[in-house]
């Protein structure tokens, strides 16, 4: 087994035991595979009773397996390489449930060097927060007509008097013509969509601070009796995010994307959650 | 328009960068801020006095520090002194650079130090760009500033394979300059056969944005000093010259959700005015260097072909070919440019300062080996606009 | 010019969450600690400027010279020289209100610090009067290590 920063990957297996910190790892029960390539794999157990690691020649059954090579895998676990950089160049590759294998930070003390014991650090003091503000925003008579339309399940566009532009969600004036809007006119409520962003990505709603739920799909949608550049945009019903097709026109090159409708809320109050999603059209 | 109605010549006569990182438990904002302050002072040989006016700024839902030039006032020493703050999303940097070289053209003040900083561990980047959306209706949509819209724009136009090829081709480019620049935050020494590997595993993001082409989150400052001419040739021995700056702003840019091509780009009108009123009619073949503000491998590539306004797939080859590698015939970002660092408020300005090490001639082991007279630094922010700075060597335009 | 149509127009709820982490550095945390551990307070002197500085600072904000190594340990006791009354209540605030806001400026520094005063109802605090710090039996590391300044 090679030595990497003057440890062996087995030192860091070894020493699992005594490194294991019962309350990182309260509520978890699962299994952890570590595949280090070219020296071998071992299964690591969570549960009630504490920790438990075998040497295993395969790792179906697991939670999640983490591929690794052994100089990173020893860099990791001294503190010489971060996670994400390890992630983000490919050198870590994790399969299966994510977010188990980064609570496992948690979960052990950092492996020290024998003899290399330092002087613990300076306390650096950390605050966390979230910061909750409450807002109150004015609709204004723009926003608040095409809200207003929501709850009649109506989506409205304002047009452009000099260029004929559709904008929806609505803005008083078209800034290339620099013009007040003045017309209203009725969208969709179906159409084509065009761009899908598959979000893997799991941001916090700003509304909430709560965590999305992933993958979900933001969608830009050329609802009918619109052209060019007006899409509206909104969800994909979470279970369709394989399912739909990118329209893309290029030139003289156009792809055709799927038919989706709205699914309207029961109880609608005049807001983006009026409408729940866009699926497919069938 | 532009540097003809300047008063007179502003040079860049002092840089300072921090380090950048995503590790700096161990200074508050004004600390991190002063490292590169002191760093800015002592390059170009000047005490806090020297100084006539401080320009501050950074996107502070980052932080959630209101009027963060008030607490920091104890790193930047902008005491007693006149001092603004600026805050125009990712462009802050390059909006700074234009606000510290106004109030010099003017004849306002003579030296002016611009400070750009940014401490993104201490925020959630995402969620902060999701707030500078609409809040009743796009709020709930947005996902920051991940998008795979360039992927699928490039993926439409040159199809999956090359245009993959030539993300990932760029984002090596870009790691192999990082390993050179010790201030750089990610370097990760990617080698060239990791490619197809790369393409399939680096963990997705947002569609076929992965997470190996999207810039870092960095804590870092930057702050870069500007005289008139008089003062910047009585100081400095190698002043870097601001020959002229463009803005170009557009309105919120959800319709660009689209997928419908060609679409006008900020990129390529600033580009094209900037060009046309300075005559410069083959950008290729003018400029030294290029330290662009790409966010991800996927714009970056994309970008090019905006900003040196390319036909067809001409940027497509530049990258193939490693014309932009820093040996090569058009070196973009010697530095590692953004997916490398980027501490937001300050990052536009890091575009500023490597362009002008490059012309100075002492950025160090990522110094150009080629003449570097002409440099061009890119912001991008928003919605999708942009702010284009041209630097020269000397003042004969 | 038209007319504005204002019918249409009404108000929506919103928020802002978002989830922050802040650090004090090795200077903050050095102060703060010192609190909780010693119950002692310790502020910066600039040589330059004659200056003792609290809450402590890497740099005199004036002459920008590095003050970091000049700790310097303060009196637990100091002098209003200004104060507020906070009347209106908001869920920030760390107190019910009403409670009072004072400049302290403690004995052997130079600037003073806000914080909170108790041992004296609003109408009758003043400038001048004497105070002296009690410390929190526990805080998450602010500056409400100091629980509060009570007149003495
Ligand atoms: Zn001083």
């Amino acid at each position: 087994m090679g030595e990497y920063y003057g440890i062996d990957v087995a030192d860091i297996f070894n020493s699992m035991q005594s490194r294991f910190r019962p309350e990182g790892a309260e509520g978890v029960e699962a299994s952890i595979g570590y595949d280090i390539t070219g020296t071998g794999m071992w299964e690591l157990r969570i549960g009630p009773g504490g920790m438990s690691l075998d040497k295993r020649d395969e790792l179906t059954g697991c939670d999640v397996v983490v591929h690794v090579d052994a100089q990173t895998f020893v860099g990791l676990n001294i503190g010489k390489i971060d996670a994400m950089a390890a992630l983000g160049a490919a050198k870590l590759k994790v399969e299966g449930d994510f977010n188990l294998f980064a609570a496992t930070g948690k979960m052990f003390t950092k492996y020290v060097i024998p003899g290399q014991e330092v002087v613990p650090e300076q306390e650096l003091l950390v605050l966390k927060k979230t910061i909750s503000v409450n807002q109150r925003f004015a609709a204004g008579p723009v926003m608040g007509t095409f809200l207003q339309g929501l709850k009649e399940k109506k989506i409205l566009a304002i047009k452009c008097p000099v260029c004929g532009r559709l904008q929806s969600p609505p803005r008083e004036i078209c800034a290339p013509c620099r013009v007040r809007n003045d017309e209203w006119v009725e969208i969709g409520p179906s159409g084509e969509m065009r761009m899908l962003e598959y979000c893997y990505y799991a941001s916090p709603d700003p509304l909430t601070g709560e965590t999305r739920e992933t993958p979900y799909g933001a969608i830009g949608i050329l609802l009918d009796g619109c052209g060019e550049n007006e899409v509206f945009w909104h969800l994909l019903r979470p279970d369709q995010l394989d399912d739909v097709q990118m329209g893309i026109v290029m030139g003289d090159s156009v792809v055709h994307g799927s038919r989706l409708r709205p699914v309207w809320s029961e109880n609608r109050n005049g807001s983006i959650n009026d409408i729940k999603y866009f699926e497919i059209e069938r | 328009m532009g540097y003809k109605n300047k008063k007179r010549h502003v040079g860049i006569i002092g840089i300072g960068e921090t380090k950048f990182s995503s590790h700096r438990e161990d200074v508050n904002q004004p600390e991190m801020i002063h490292e590169a302050v002191r760093r800015a002072l002592d390059d170009a040989g000047l005490q806090i006095d020297d100084i006539d006016c401080v320009v501050h700024g950074n996107m502070e839902l980052f932080e959630m520090v209101h009027q963060a030039d008030m607490w920091h006032t104890i790193g930047t020493g902008a005491y007693g002194k006149s001092a603004f703050r600026l805050t125009t999303g990712g462009t802050t940097g390059g909006t700074l650079v234009c606000g510290a070289d106004n109030l010099v053209a003017s004849g306002m003040y003579d030296v002016v130090m611009a400070i750009g900083f940014e401490k993104l561990q201490e925020g959630h980047t995402t969620g902060g760009i999701t707030n500078m959306a609409d809040p009743l209706w796009a709020r709930k949509l947005q996902s920051g500033a991940l998008t795979a819209q360039a992927a699928v724009k490039l993926i439409a136009e040159f199809g999956e394979e090359r245009a993959r090829r030539a993300a990932m081709t760029y984002r090596i480019i870009m790691d192999k300059h990082a390993c050179k620049n010790p201030n750089a935050h990610r370097a990760f020494h990617l080698e060239w056969d990791q490619i197809d590997d790369l393409m399939k595993h680096s963990p997705p993001l947002i569609g076929d944005l992965r997470l190996i082409h999207m810039c870092s989150q960095s804590d870092g400052a930057c702050a870069i000093i500007f005289a008139s001419e008089k003062k910047a040739r009585e100081i400095s021995d190698t002043p870097v010259w601001i020959r002229d700056h463009i803005t170009i702003h557009r309105e919120e840019t959800l319709n660009l959700h689209n997928n419908f091509y060609p679409i006008q780009t900020t990129h390529r009108f600033a580009a094209e005015k900037l060009y046309e009123r300075n005559g410069i009619e083959n950008p290729l073949e003018y400029f030294d260097v290029f330290e662009m503000y790409d966010p991800s491998a996927w714009w970056g590539v994309d970008w090019l072909r905006d900003f040196f306004l390319l036909e067809g797939d001409q940027h497509i080859q530049m990258v193939e070919n490693h014309d932009i590698m820093i040996d090569g015939k058009m070196p973009i970002n010697p530095s590692g440019g953004v997916i490398a660092t980027n501490p937001i408020g300050a990052t536009a300005m890091v575009r500023v300062a490597e362009a002008a090490k490059q012309i100075r001639g002492d950025a160090g082991e990522h110094q150009i080996p080629g003449k570097v007279e002409h440099g061009l630094a890119s912001s991008f922010g928003g919605t999708m606009w942009t702010v284009l700075t041209m630097l020269e060597k000397e003042t004969n335009w | 010019m038209q007319k504005d149509d204002f019918s249409k127009s009404y108000v929506v709820e919103g928020k802002l969450a978002l989830p922050y982490t802040y650090f004090a550095g090795r200077l903050g945390s050095t102060f703060l600690t010192t609190i909780r551990d010693q119950q002692k307070i310790m502020g910066v002197r600039c040589n330059q400027c004659s200056k003792v500085f609290v809450p402590p600072r890497q740099t005199c904000e004036r002459c920008l010279s590095d003050i970091r190594e000049n700790w310097v340990t303060l009196e637990n006791t100091g002098e209003v020289i200004n104060f507020t009354v906070v009347r209106e209540h908001d869920k920030h605030l760390p107190r019910k209100t009403p409670y009072i806001l004072g400049m302290i400026r403690l004995d052997g520094a130079d600037t003073p610090m806000v914080h909170i005063i108790e041992g004296v109802n609003p109408e009758s605090v003043s400038e001048g009067m004497r105070v002296k710090a009690v410390f929190a039996a526990e805080s998450e590391g602010t500056i409400l290590e100091i629980d509060h300044f009570i007149i003495s």
